[in-house]
């Protein structure tokens, strides 16, 4: 409410004030309520419960451990995609550099490079993907959705070409590959890592912050002195290096590094994750936590349904109307949250 | 008059065969307001784009406190601090004021991490604020929530914490209703008795300029045709002048 | 036109339609289903031909290309057994060959303590840890389809992938004598499909002719296959004959040699498995012939496999089954081609086939 007499209080103290009133119960109820991140959270525990109650070991300890691997790498490149998605813009091309960068690794090692830094070539191989998805995007001023399309069709068919369409196994010590996603632990660990860093990255430091106003309003930011080009080029290096993690990850996880391995599927089980985890597909709004729990719905979907028996040609049509389903429940629930909220 | 902060000298500027300044010639005080009034097409826009630094005149010199000055870029006229403040364009509706208002001149923990000091911010802002008599329930609000005066009034905000010392507005008050432009209106006054800031005005709302404005030019066909101090001069006066060269234009009276 | 419908897996039995209408309902009614998500275990034990009472074990069968239709009779077989047995069994994988999928549905099937796994091992490494879980769980897991060397699995159902393309090999050299030939494969490297190319290629070494076979890869997907297949005879109109290893390439080619009337110009064809176009141009004469590694018995046995493997206690069951190479030409192709049948995949219709005269 604009408070624009000249006798009320100034703004601290007034909502100093207002917190007071708040008990600690109604505290907790409106952050759950109103919290970007509440509604698929609320949306993945119902589904937990749904599947424990119905699916013969749900959450039996080696399941958990089956879905952290479905969700990890999901999470791992749709913290990618929100960084992207935020800048208004959107990578079509990291289920591909997902492909690509594992096989890059391991031809590095072929060469005689040495485990790590084998990797880290993979991931250099994935932000120079991200820096030519930038440029063309930036500076040639295609729109992202023609450009990624484009560097998909372009990946794959090199990733194609170099492996010669053979599937090849990833070399490592047994401490590397438990490492780089040879085991649940690791995966996960490489999931919340990545998506707290990002998170931080997001709401506490200058380049989220320009992230953000680059994607809300690119002609005011420009105006103000953000140097949108740089922002957009950054994320989208960032995007395609983490949908490279992903492939590494992935590659170690299963032990097979596979031509076909990446591709459209994943990508958009990414970008999935990053909307119905709370991310706008116009920008300028978005949550990594959001995507993080998005990927987690998608994988209890996925595991779910699998362990309830349901059988491959039915299961494509439960999992897109399940995934409908809780988008409107996750919009209805962002209605709420605009029309009721002026708090702070 | 105050000393001299903002002074053009027989400006022109043309794109292709359109004249859009013929000979423009204004100057600012000190701590001023100046009004700028004048029909669409008259050469406002542009003007204020040559001293923001959009555009380069084609002929013509300007001054800036007292030295000749070539204005490189947007970015130099901002160094230097002179700043065109947009309603709507420089705010970022999904962040809150006070990450606004400090958008690209962000307060951080020192180090390497750079990371953002939410709390000094929110302190500044909220500070900034009072002392410009603007009130906004939380500096912690995302600005598509608030109205368009506080939307403008926030704008005005930043340009000032950032030691603006010339603020050009550009019809401020446009589309806003009595109460919205009251905020922005007050905002003017308080900065000008601070004496700190000179502004710019342009606008169409006669009773705003007499408000507010210490002087007010008319631009007419690209050269300023009055300048008065508003003491000096009167609502009628001006109507007159405008009237008078809409006549003109229809070809009721001979030009005398 | 052969019309071939795909029905859906598993049992009939009406518990199980219902289990699966729960799942779909599920969350638009979030009321508790306990009782419909019941695992196999606490089914009720049913006694079929002389076999005691048993549970309704269930069997999942991960595959990498779900939705092709090579499996229809694959997945007839197994239903087929399934009733025969008192058995269900989940269909799973991946659509398009991804592994990390293939070995999702492996994992949870493992974790949802499935009777019995069967898996298509088209990968040579990414199968090796996921059969150690299940086996160390007590979870009895075999291959079927494809098989992968270095893999614990207990036994392999299906075609000597190496041994078939030998066969195949050997078919070029008669047909052919000298000169190049293409190979086609979808998608080399997969196990279930390499080794045929491989074991080609061996044959045309060991009989020393001078054929040069080029292997070219066609893709996953029907469509891609035929375009691909089409591109290279354009670039290649001096090629001796066009052979596949895989199903949709064997069709691709089929409709190439029709379609540029190569067979009148002497070119030679022929592939693997009895997809319907394939089967017609075999009949019209554009294909020399196709091989039958007969899927319907992939399905089939793979369940009996399973069954017996779990009726014993693990005491019997387990055999390393050739579902067989039989060629298919002009001479013998007319039975595929009147009858429809649950066999072949083309009618879902349980029929008894009948046939008359002396055995070739």
């Amino acid at each position: 409410m604009p408070a624009d007499k000249v006798d009320s209080l100034p703004p601290r103290q007034e909502s100093a004030r207002r917190l007071e009133r708040h008990s600690l119960a109604r505290r907790v109820g409106l952050f759950l309520l109103y919290s970007r991140e509440a509604s698929i959270a609320i949306a993945a525990v119902l589904l937990i419960i749904y599947f424990w109650s119905t699916a013969p070991g749900f959450l039996s300890i080696s399941n958990v451990g089956n879905l952290a691997e479905y969700a990890a790498t999901t999470a791992i490149i749709a913290a990618g995609e929100v960084m992207v998605i935020i800048c208004a813009e959107v990578d079509l091309s990291a289920g591909m550099v997902y492909a690509l960068a594992p096989f890059v690794m391991y031809f590095a090692h072929q060469a005689g490079v040495p485990f790590v830094p084998a990797i880290l070539l993979a991931l250099i191989a994935a932000a120079l993907v991200g820096m030519i998805n930038g440029f063309i995007t930036v500076v040639l001023q295609i729109p992202s959705f023609i450009t990624t399309l484009g560097t998909l069709f372009m990946i794959n068919g090199f990733t194609l070409t170099i492996s010669n369409g053979y599937p090849v196994q990833p070399k490592g010590t047994p401490l590397v590959t438990n490492i780089f996603g040879g085991n649940a632990i690791s995966q996960i660990l490489w999931a919340i890592g990545v998506t707290v860093l990002l998170q931080f990255m997001l709401v506490k430091t200058r380049w989220g912050l320009h992230t953000i106003a680059t994607g809300g309003n690119p002609l005011g930011a420009a105006e103000v002195g953000v140097k949108i080009g740089r922002i957009k080029m950054g994320n989208f290096i960032l995007c395609s290096v983490l949908g490279g993690l992903a492939g590494v990850l992935d590659a170690f996880r299963i032990s097979s590094i596979d031509p076909l391995a990446g591709g459209t599927d994943i990508m958009f089980m990414a970008i999935a994750s990053s909307v119905i985890g709370g991310t706008l597909l116009t920008g300028g709004s978005g949550t990594i936590i959001g995507a993080f729990l998005g990927a987690a719905v998608l994988g209890i979907l996925k595991n779910g349904f699998t362990l309830s028996g349901v059988s491959a040609f039915t299961f494509d049509l439960i999992l897109g109307a399940a995934i409908l389903i809780t988008m409107v429940i996750n919009v209805r629930l962002s209605q709420l949250r605009a029309a009721g909220g002026k708090d702070e | 008059m105050s000393e001299e902060v903002l002074r053009t000298e027989h400006v022109s500027k043309s794109f292709g065969r359109v004249t859009a300044l013929r000979d423009a010639s204004i100057q600012l005080g000190k701590g001023e307001v100046l009004g700028l009034l004048g029909d669409n097409g008259a050469g406002k826009s542009t003007l204020m784009k040559i001293l923001t630094g959009f555009h380069k005149a084609d002929s013509g010199k300007l001054y800036f406190q007292g030295k000749e000055i070539e204005l490189r870029s947007v970015s130099h006229a901002r160094a230097l601090g002179i700043e065109p403040v947009y309603q709507d364009l420089a705010l970022i509706n999904e962040l809150s004021v006070y990450r606004n208002m400090f958008l690209q001149r962000e307060i951080m923990y020192g180090g390497v991490l750079r990371i953002l000091n939410d709390g000094a911010m929110r302190e500044r802002a909220r500070d900034q604020l009072n002392q410009m008599g603007v009130n906004i329930p939380s500096v912690n609000v995302e600005i598509s929530k608030l109205s368009g005066g506080q939307r403008q009034a926030i704008a005005v905000a930043r340009s000032v914490y950032a030691n603006a010392k010339v603020l050009l507005l550009d019809e401020p008050t446009a589309a806003m209703g009595v109460r919205e432009s009251a905020i922005i209106l007050n905002l003017i006054r308080r900065l000008k008795e601070k004496g700190e800031v000179s502004i710019i005005i342009v606008a169409h709302n006669y009773a705003h300029i007499f408000d507010v404005c210490d002087r007010v030019n008319l631009l007419q066909n690209g050269e300023i045709t009055f300048d008065r101090r508003t003491r000096e001069t009167s609502v009628e006066e001006l109507m007159n002048l405008v009237l008078h060269e809409l006549r003109r234009a229809k070809g009721d009276i001979r030009q005398s | 036109m052969k019309e071939i419908k795909l029905s859906n897996a598993g049992g009939l039995s009406r518990r199980d339609a219902l289990r699966r209408a729960a799942g779909a309902g599920a969350l638009i009614s979030l009321s508790p289903l306990a009782g419909f998500g019941v695992s196999s275990a606490e089914a009720a034990e049913e006694a079929i031909g002389k076999f005691p009472k048993h549970p309704q074990w269930k069997f999942v069968f991960v595959n990498h290309v779900t939705t092709n239709p090579f499996w229809v009779p694959l997945r007839y077989g197994a239903e087929d057994a399934c009733a025969l047995f008192g058995t269900t069994f989940q269909w799973t994988g991946s659509e398009k060959s991804i592994a990390t999928e293939m070995v999702d549905a492996f994992n949870t099937a493992v974790s949802g303590k499935a009777d019995g796994i069967a898996v298509s091992l088209v990968d040579p490494s990414a199968f090796n840890d996921p059969v150690e879980k299940a086996l160390a769980a007590g979870i009895p897991a075999v291959s079927y389809n494809a098989d992968a060397k270095g893999n614990k699995r207990l036994c392999y159902i299906g075609q000597d992938l190496f041994q078939s393309g030998k066969a195949l090999g050997q078919r070029i050299v008669e047909g052919v004598g000298e000169g190049q030939v293409a190979g086609f494969i979808a998608t080399p490297g997969q196990l279930n499909i390499q080794p045929r190319m491989d074991g080609a290629r061996e044959a045309i070494k060991e009989s020393g002719k001078n054929i040069k076979l080029d292997e070219i890869a066609t893709g996953p997907t029907v469509n891609e296959e035929l375009s691909r297949i089409q591109a290279y005879y354009t670039g290649h109109p001096d090629i001796k004959g066009m052979f596949a290893v895989d199903a949709g390439s064997t069709e691709g080619v089929g409709k190439t040699m029709a379609a540029n009337k190569l067979h009148e110009k002497g070119i030679h064809a022929g592939g693997f498995d009895l997809l319907p176009t394939t089967l017609d141009a075999i009949s019209k004469g554009d294909l020399d012939f196709t091989i039958d590694q007969q899927p319907y018995l992939q399905g089939f046995y793979t369940v009996m496999v399973l069954f017996v493997y779990k009726i014993s206690g693990g005491l019997s069951g387990l055999a390393e089954i050739n579902t067989g190479l039989k060629f298919v030409t002009k001479g013998n192709v007319d039975p595929y081609l009147s009858t429809q049948s649950r066999f072949e995949g083309s009618s879902s219709e349980e029929k008894v086939l009948t046939r008359s005269g002396p055995i070739s």
